[in-house]
């Protein structure tokens, strides 16, 4: 079986496991105890208002009687699926939800990005670090961090960076390094810079990075000011990093083929990175793809605690709305995530690993 | 019935006779005797607490079922839902009753007896109404103290019970599981686990004694409970309300702080400091570790059972059941859970269903319904390899019934794994839970319960000031047991199989996060 027949197959799997996630997303949205009517109109709606918004909303047809729920859910899956997502509730009434997440996608986008980097630079070698040297103190410093860092809760840690940065104090001998002047003016907090920046309203940072000659300074600060937050979302990944990579070292460490390598005179820096490097990855693969598992969930509580305005800001702040449609389109997009990445990881399983065979992988 | 004829063809080719237990207890009572006897000692003492526990629990347990059962009744006929709703009330009110019962028991170790909240007379001391006239500090830590020591030694004493078990009761010498526990002994990494574990659920059990002061009287109706302190200006004892009390303790930075291990104006000893609404961190976190370990555990227990059915399942029967199975894994995945749990977290905020155990109750459910996919996936493999075993086909082939091939033959492998991978995403199932109370808005636990995350959240604008211990502690506390668990699954994963420390064994419970 070749890789696109097996990519078509894994696709062809992919749409029951779609369906469930947005059929789930829906029947808690729309059969939940929500009522969007009082939340948009309020208390002393006139009954007409009631009726015309009703109608607007796709909840019953003009002569009063229901829109049945089967009906309703049709619309749903088809205008998703059309990439329709409809007008913004809550949040900015009457505002097309996409243009609402295209707005905000870019930061989200480079809080991950900055996630999922730093926790790879940081977490792989120190796994092979750990693993490399095991049982020695340099090992038991490297993995203890790893399984610190990886109990840590995001919310607190956030709570912790965000406090410190903030302080003054030891921090502020080099304020320049947190919290740079020349973009934002004076301030001399983290938790406000990030509040009032501009560059996380969305488009200066666009520029920044997109413009025809990226402006260095200019992507510079935007890396600084994400780095607190990456490293915090990154944190249980990296963690996670650290541990598997050092089991994973330590297991191809002790096996035959790293023997006979031994044995037959390969130096070993080629051992590390030819043989057991590479095995290493195996196991550590789907731990680098589950992070943007944990990104997506993390993005809300890191965004919140670093007023970072992005997509999971702006998905609590739907919730709490409850701005339906914009929630609804949020799931899913995060839902077309999860799936890909899991496609992604199965066919990427099958270039590091050529042993396991594309059968194998449909788990 | 195919049991039976199983088990005699075994006992005749190996000449071995099962004699039940009691039996086998009756013919030698001594051992066994001794040891129950302890054990009721034991529990005769702290009789009151385990006793209020067990009823609030079933009191709660109660409601949420008929509550469930009302929702379901109710889509079928409206009339019926009443009937349901007098009967949870009926249920309820008794319960209730036999709780307050229960907790008007006096206990060894409870604060009637070692008294912690007292007063000075003068300026310094003498104290009135502590424990042998003891700084409230010595008093409330000695009762600590107490406690601890005696809820480990409850648990050793439940060891000792397998272990009288095993020496004189068991009739095989030797059993795979008497290697787990040699390993263990020499396993200090997964006696941490062990340990922290025991603390937090003697937190979630004693909860109400260990605090300097309670959950009820400081947190739920502080303005319905007065103390008496010695006003250094009025120079005489004055009595006040608790509220009041706490409004004039708050932790808010330099200008107002109670810090920890420090008295307050009004003669209470905070272990961990305030709030920044002057409540007792160390009492609220008390609290918040009840709620924890109750949804942590309940979720973390239907999880198990569903994965373990269905990996079995799924490996006995593979095809197209297996497919379904995995499929539907998936798509519960492919929601995030942080998102999935605050959108019905957000849904049923205002709602009954809701309020259930201050909304820890249809967490836990969401919780379950979320991990189970994880646990199946993670089991699923040895699940699959137990199947392709000859004795399995052996069991089959002379006509044993699926389930009880899956029970006998399939299970005891199986569940090893089980409590590995249980015992590592019981972490992540506490930090997203804290993580829901810490957002707040609705979700999460619902105030004034306490809840480890809600404390984060006070102590939020007080990180880099003198108000530090607020968020700090809190949070630790989420560490230290997140690690225990950790270092807890770890454990079991060398003990039930100490050859391969695998890095794929690891990767499924990787959760953490949130």
């Amino acid at each position: 079986m070749n890789r696109l027949l097996y990519l078509f197959k894994r696709l062809l799997l992919a749409v029951p496991v779609f369906l469930f996630g947005i059929t789930m997303s829906f029947m808690v949205l729309y059969l939940g105890p929500i009522d969007p009517v009082l939340n948009i109109l309020g208390q002393d709606a006139t009954p007409e208002d009631i009726h015309q918004l009703k109608v607007a909303l796709g909840l019953i047809y003009q002569d009063g009687s229901t829109v049945p729920l089967w009906s309703q859910y049709l619309k749903v899956l088809t205008d998703l699926l059309t990439f329709d997502f409809g007008q913004s509730w809550i949040i900015q009434r009457g505002t097309p939800v996409g243009d609402l997440i295209l707005n905000r996608m870019p930061v989200t986008l480079w809080l991950g990005f900055w996630s999922v980097v730093v926790a790879l630079v940081v977490g792989i070698p120190g796994g092979l670090y750990a693993g490399l040297r095991a049982n020695t103190w340099r090992d038991y410093i490297a993995s203890g961090g790893g399984i610190i860092w990886r109990a840590m809760p995001n919310f607190w840690l956030a709570v912790m960076v965000v406090g410190l940065l903030s302080a003054g104090g030891l921090l502020s001998f080099y304020p320049d390094l947190w919290v740079s002047t020349d973009v934002i003016g004076t301030s001399d907090s983290v938790g406000n810079l990030f509040g009032s920046s501009q560059v996380f309203a969305g488009m200066p940072l666009l520029e920044a990075i997109w413009v025809p000659v990226p402006k260095w300074t200019n992507i510079a600060t935007a890396i600084k000011w994400i780095l607190p937050a990456a490293l915090v979302l990154g944190s249980s990944s990296m963690g996670n990093e650290i541990r598997i990579g050092r089991t994973a070292v330590l297991e191809s460490i002790n096996s035959k083929y790293v023997e006979t390598a031994k044995a037959k005179g390969v130096s070993g820096r080629r051992i590390v990175t030819k043989h057991v490097g590479r095995n290493a990855l195996i196991p550590l693969l789907p731990i680098i793809m589950s992070e943007f598992y944990l990104l997506i969930g993390g993005s809300v509580l890191v965004e919140k605690v670093f007023s970072i305005r992005g997509l999971g800001n702006m998905f609590f702040r739907g919730v709490l709305g409850p701005d339906i449609p914009l929630v609804m389109a949020l799931v899913f997009l995060f839902i077309i995530v999860q799936v890909t990445v899991n496609i992604a990881q199965d066919i990427l399983y099958t270039f590091i690993d050529p042993r396991i065979t594309l059968e194998d992988t449909e788990r | 019935m195919s049991d039976t004829t199983a088990t005699t063809t075994r006992e005749e080719l190996t000449g071995f006779e099962r004699v039940p237990l009691r039996t086998r207890i009756v013919e030698s009572p001594r051992p066994f005797l001794q040891w129950l006897a302890g054990l009721f000692a034991l529990v005769a003492v702290e009789f009151g607490t385990y006793a209020t526990l067990a009823f609030a629990m079933v009191e709660r347990a109660f409601v949420g079922v008929t509550a469930l059962v009302e929702l379901l009744v109710g889509a079928v006929s409206g009339s019926a839902t009443s009937t349901v709703l007098d009967i949870q009330a009926a249920g309820s009110t008794f319960l209730t009753g036999l709780t307050e019962w229960a907790g008007s028991l006096p206990t060894l170790f409870g604060r009637e007896t070692i008294p912690n909240q007292g007063y000075m007379l003068g300026p310094n001391g003498p104290w009135k109404g502590t424990f042998l006239g003891l700084e409230p500090a010595l008093a409330w830590a000695l009762r600590l103290t107490l406690i601890v020591v005696y809820a480990l030694f409850v648990s050793y004493w439940l060891f000792r019970g397998w272990k009288i078990y095993r020496d004189h009761y068991r009739q095989a010498d030797w059993t795979p599981t008497d290697d787990m526990v040699g390993r263990l002994r020499g396993h200090r990494w997964g006696q941490f686990g062990i340990l922290v574990l025991l603390l937090y659920l003697s937190m979630a059990i004693f909860g109400p004694a260990l605090g300097p002061t309670t959950v009820e009287q400081n947190i739920q109706s502080s303005y319905s409970h007065e103390i008496k302190y010695y006003d250094t200006e009025a120079e005489s004892v004055e009595t006040v309300f608790v509220g009041e009390a706490n409004f004039n303790s708050k932790s808010k930075g330099s200008g107002e702080n109670v810090g920890p291990m420090t008295y307050d104006n009004y003669d209470r000893f905070h272990p961990f400091g305030t709030l920044s609404n002057g409540r007792d961190l160390f009492t609220f976190l008390m609290g918040g570790a009840r709620i924890t370990m109750i949804v942590a555990g309940m979720a973390i227990g239907i999880a198990t059972l569903i994965a373990a059915i269905l990996s079995m399942v799924s490996a006995y029967y593979a095809g197209s059941i297996d497919l379904g199975i995995l499929t539907t894994a998936d798509g519960i995945v492919s929601v995030p859970r942080l998102i999935l749990l605050i959108m019905v977290s957000a849904v049923f905020a205002n709602h009954w269903l809701g309020n259930i155990l201050d909304g820890g109750f249809i967490l836990a459910l969401v919780f379950a319904f979320t991990t189970w996919p994880l646990l199946w996936r993670a089991v699923r493999g040895p699940a699959l390899q137990v199947a392709q075993e000859e004795w399995v086909d052996a069991a089959r082939s002379f006509g044993q019934r699926p389930r009880t091939i899956m029970r006998k033959h399939m299970l005891p492998y199986i569940v090893g794994y089980l409590l590995v991978y249980a015992s590592m995403t019981t972490g992540g199932i506490i930090i997203s839970l804290s993580a829901l109370s810490f957002l707040g808005n609705g979700l999460g636990i619902s105030a004034p319960t306490p809840a480890w995350g809600r404390a984060v959240s006070l102590g939020q604008s007080y990180v880099a000031t003198s108000s530090w211990h607020i968020s700090l502690l809190s949070g630790l506390v989420i560490v230290v047991l997140v690690t225990g668990l950790n270092a807890l699954g770890d454990g079991i994963r060398d003990a039930i199989d100490p050859e391969t420390e695998s890095a794929e064994a690891e990767e499924a419970a990787a959760g953490g996060g949130a």
